[in-house]
């Protein structure tokens, strides 16, 4: 396929013409939808340099199993799974270098937040887009790996429970319980930042 | 408020929660206003967050980030083509794999023609060789009944003996 | 009216029944097939680090020189037989890290699972009739190879 046919051509032809070693397809499939896979795996990683590597990494191995994408999904959405889950490799790899804090334990078990009463929280309200967007980063890094995963499978790749529960390797409750507590910690802190900014702004 | 109400609102959130326990949950909420002012305040998390949503640019240019991809792919199909334990069977990959469909078949086979016909011409119509995904081939030889399966699986393997009473449950 | 049953009468209905327990034995044991598998090393060493290990033995040998491997020499590491029923499963450790599941489907074609690591690995469904032999294989260390064979021997 030439460049010109490959930039108005479906994902579906370009899935199909890269299936048959058509590597420019499969490059306009990578520049449609790089963007979404690299900010996946930054919202996980939380990291910039870790993100790029790992959506690269996605997109080969998204080439070597395209004999295995049945089509049951979007190429976005298969890409995206396999970034997930190389992310989450890549986390797990990573705690085990790390000693567990006190917050970590304290999550499993139920931390302050779970007791606190519902904090009001509108954080869109007056916000532009992009400062929202910052309030949220700054939130998500500040949860552990395993809360903001269950955040970014349940809220971002909209999974249900037990398909977080396969992917992260735990019982049903244990994702409800992380995803409870994260999202507890989540109304915290964008409570937290929209009064100091507030206070700031005074 | 105890634990099990509190997931259980979630999971009404959610839409995760079935039949009776979901009327359970509305009749709680009915009577409760710490519960909905929780339920407010989990919903208003989960908008914020969609907002949020992958609104993120890959902060390299097109063209850098793919060509590491596509060296990277080229590496990996050279190593596994040299891996390969049947010299000419490498040759013969390298043939078949831009046609594509061999790569992406699930099990295709094909009777090896001029390739194996250069190395041993009475047996060529013997011989089966089928591709399956980019990470086992199988080769079959008829005339001795020779059927062998190639596995990219990895190569640490250790050939230390089993122990006695090797029969496994 | 009383049954009698003479002693040359008993003497054959003993006989028959005798006869008939061993042959349903055969039977039985007719219906179990055995099978023998190994675990090979492929290597252009001329011998292997460990001396227990052997050259194969010619019929093997044969069988591998007809897949034309870049390899010269095989060596044996483990050899196991064991029957199969009708139906039946076994698993068999060729190594500590790897083991083969083999089920009976049908009394002619068996279901090979190559398990490494706890992991299940391959698994293929293949006519082996006796004479034919079902090798997998894979990379090993410094451009070695390990080879599992399977094969019907009765």
């Amino acid at each position: 396929m030439s460049e010109s046919a490959n930039s108005s051509a479906s994902d579906e032809a370009l899935v199909q013409a890269a299936r048959g070693g058509d590597m420019t397809a499969f490059e306009e499939i990578v520049a449609r939808h790089r963007d979404k896979i690299y900010a996946r795996a930054y919202t996980m990683m939380r990291n910039e340099e870790d993100a790029v590597d790992l959506s690269q990494e996605a997109w080969v191995k998204a080439w070597q199993r395209l004999s295995q994408f049945q089509g049951e999904s979007s190429v976005a959405t298969w890409v995206t799974r396999i970034v997930i889950n190389l992310c989450l490799d890549q986390l797990r790899r990573q705690k085990r270098h790390r000693a567990e804090s006190i917050e970590e334990m304290n999550e499993e078990s139920g931390g302050v937040e779970r007791q606190m009463p519902a904090v009001e929280v509108n954080p869109t309200e007056r916000l532009e887009r992009a400062e929202l967007r910052e309030r949220i980063d700054q939130a998500l890094a500040q949860l552990t790996y395993a809360h903001r995963t269950v955040l970014v499978l349940h809220e971002f790749q909209g999974m249900e429970y037990k398909e977080i529960a396969r992917t992260m390797d735990c019982s049903i409750g244990t994702v409800m319980s992380r995803l409870f507590y994260a999202r507890r910690k989540m109304a915290v802190l964008l409570a937290d930042l929209k009064s100091e900014n507030e206070a700031d702004a005074k | 408020m105890n634990e099990e109400l509190q997931l259980k609102l979630q999971a009404y959130c959610d839409g995760e929660l079935a039949g009776h326990n979901a009327g359970e949950v509305e009749a709680w909420l009915a009577k409760d206003p710490d519960a909905r002012a929780l339920l407010a305040e989990l919903q208003n998390t989960r908008a914020a967050l969609r907002q949020f949503g992958d609104d993120l640019t890959l902060p390299a240019p097109r063209d850098f980030y793919w060509s590491k991809i596509q060296r990277e792919i080229r590496r990996q199909e050279n190593r596994r083509t040299d891996e390969l334990p049947v010299p000419w069977l490498a040759a013969l990959r390298r043939f078949l794999m831009p046609a594509g469909a061999v790569a992406a078949a699930l099990l295709g086979v094909f009777l090896v023609g001029e390739q194996l016909r250069q190395n041993d011409p009475s047996r060529a119509a013997d011989m089966e060789v089928a591709f399956s995904d980019s990470d086992t081939f199988t080769y079959r030889d008829f005339s001795s009944g020779t059927t062998l399966v190639w596995l990219s699986y990895p190569a640490e393997i250790e050939f230390a003996e089993p122990d006695p009473g090797d029969i496994l449950d | 009216m009383k049954l009698t049953i003479s002693r040359g009468l008993q003497a054959r209905c003993v006989a028959s029944a005798l006869a008939f327990f061993a042959l349903a034995g055969l039977a039985v044991q007719a219906a179990e097939l055995k099978y023998e598998a190994r675990l090979i090393w492929a290597t252009n060493d001329k011998k292997s680090p460990d001396s227990k290990h052997k050259e194969v033995d010619p019929e093997i040998r044969k069988k591998l020189d007809t897949l034309n491997l870049k390899w010269a020499n095989y060596f044996e590491v483990h050899r196991k037989q064991f029957s199969l029923a009708k139906g039946a499963v076994e698993k068999v450790a060729m190594s500590d890290k790897c083991s083969i599941e083999v089920r009976d489907v049908d009394g002619k074609k068996v279901e090979v699972s190559l398990i490494g690591k706890g992991e299940q690995v391959w698994k293929g469904t293949k006519l082996l009739p006796k004479g034919d032999i079902l090798v997998l294989g894979g990379n090993a260390p410094n451009s070695t190879a390990w080879l599992v064979t399977l094969k019907r021997v009765e």
